[in-house]
């Protein structure tokens, strides 16, 4: 029988990137070239940290952190 | 935080950043408890977080914000006015607002099109406009010191630039402090070592609300491309940022930096029109601008 499982959506301001569940944040902000330097993930509102695992369905918004210019 | 080699939780990091703020407070001696203090602030994560933290600290911290009138598509400058106004009204915080077309006669981005016919950003034409603008206010009202909430990546960004085009004059005048001269109020720097990303999980955690949105015009600003080479740099080595600034502190204070022998300092005296000081022979940068502009 094959499982099917929800991707995870990782939302950077107007871009939205999936990655498979069960790695942990620094490895999918790896997988989507993103700097874990340069954001903050939050879920549910919550920050998380790089070591939290991503579960099947769930929503992660990164907040970008650089401004200036 | 790797960096500092250490883990908080939300209610520990919460007091870490003040009592942290406290502490480099003292050590630059910025200002002393019974100082008044105006915080210049933008709307943006790092002034208003500054200025909570030193409400918190006990300082007798007012606001200034400064209405650029920048729209940008996005209402940039009436949103960023919108929410430093709310947060001084929750906390019955003093802020004074500053409107630049009423006081100059035109928006950032109209003297943009009189200056610069709008080839080029506005971004060091709006730099003169607010370091003039802070002084003066600061002075006026009669505050001792004037706070900003630059980060330790703009410090970073700041000192990679000058350093990559060795400019010796601006290497030695940056640090968390910018001593008074007469007509010019102190600049202090209280947020000069912390990471960005700690500043923005600050007032995430504090809740904060900010604009988020970059002023229209920083799109390709060199000091953001600076920021995100540093920040790759940071991903590989942790604390390099830090360490950066840090010795660049220290060997600045052990006179690495030295004025350049056979090069005299330049005499300031009184802008013609507005006082400040200035190098140049009748008016200031800011007043010969405005004239210009009545011109036009």
């Amino acid at each position: 029988m094959v499982e099917f499982c929800a991707m995870v959506k990782i939302i950077l301001r107007d871009k939205e990137y999936l990655v498979h569940p069960g790695m942990d944040l620094l490895a999918a902000l790896k997988k989507c070239e993103i700097l874990p330097e340069s954001v903050i993930a939050t879920r549910q509102g919550e920050i998380i940290t790089e070591d939290e695992i991503l579960h099947d369905g769930e929503t992660v918004r990164l907040v970008a952190v650089i401004s200036g210019g | 935080m790797p960096q500092h080699r250490m883990a908080l939780c939300k209610d520990h990091f919460l007091e870490w950043v003040p009592e942290q703020t406290a502490r480099f407070i003292k050590k630059y001696w910025m200002f002393g408890p019974e100082e008044r203090i105006l915080v210049a602030v933008s709307g943006g994560k790092d002034s208003l977080s500054l200025w909570d933290i030193l409400h918190r600290l006990g300082y007798h911290a007012d606001g200034l914000y400064l209405c650029l009138g920048i729209d940008g598509g996005i209402n940039y400058s009436t949103r960023s006015q919108q929410l430093t106004e709310k947060f001084a009204c929750e906390r019955g915080l003093t802020l004074h607002v500053v409107n630049v077309q009423e006081q100059t006669g035109r928006t950032i981005p109209q003297w943009n099109e009189i200056n610069l016919r709008g080839r080029e950003k506005p971004c060091s034409l709006c730099g003169l406009v607010k370091r003039h603008e802070m002084n003066r206010v600061a002075r006026d009202l009669g505050y001792d010191v004037l706070a900003t909430g630059h980060n330790l990546d703009d410090e970073a960004s700041v000192l990679f630039g000058n350093t990559l085009n060795w400019s010796s004059d601006f290497l030695l005048r940056q640090g968390p402090v910018l001593a008074e001269t007469p007509g010019l109020a102190r600049k202090v720097k209280p947020l000069c070592r912390f990471y960005e990303r700690e500043m923005t999980a600050y007032a995430l955690l504090r809740g904060i609300e900010y604009i988020y949105e970059e002023c229209p015009y920083a799109a390709g600003a060199s000091s953001i491309y600076y920021k995100e080479l540093l920040n790759q740099l940071e991903n590989h080595r942790p604390g390099a940022k830090l360490a950066f600034y840090l010795k660049f502190l220290e060997a600045r204070k052990s006179g690495f930096f030295a004025e350049r022998e056979g090069v005299e300092d330049v005499e300031l005296h009184p802008c013609l029109h507005c006082g400040q000081p200035t190098s140049a022979p009748e008016l200031c940068s800011f007043c010969r601008m405005i004239k210009v502009g009545q011109v036009e």
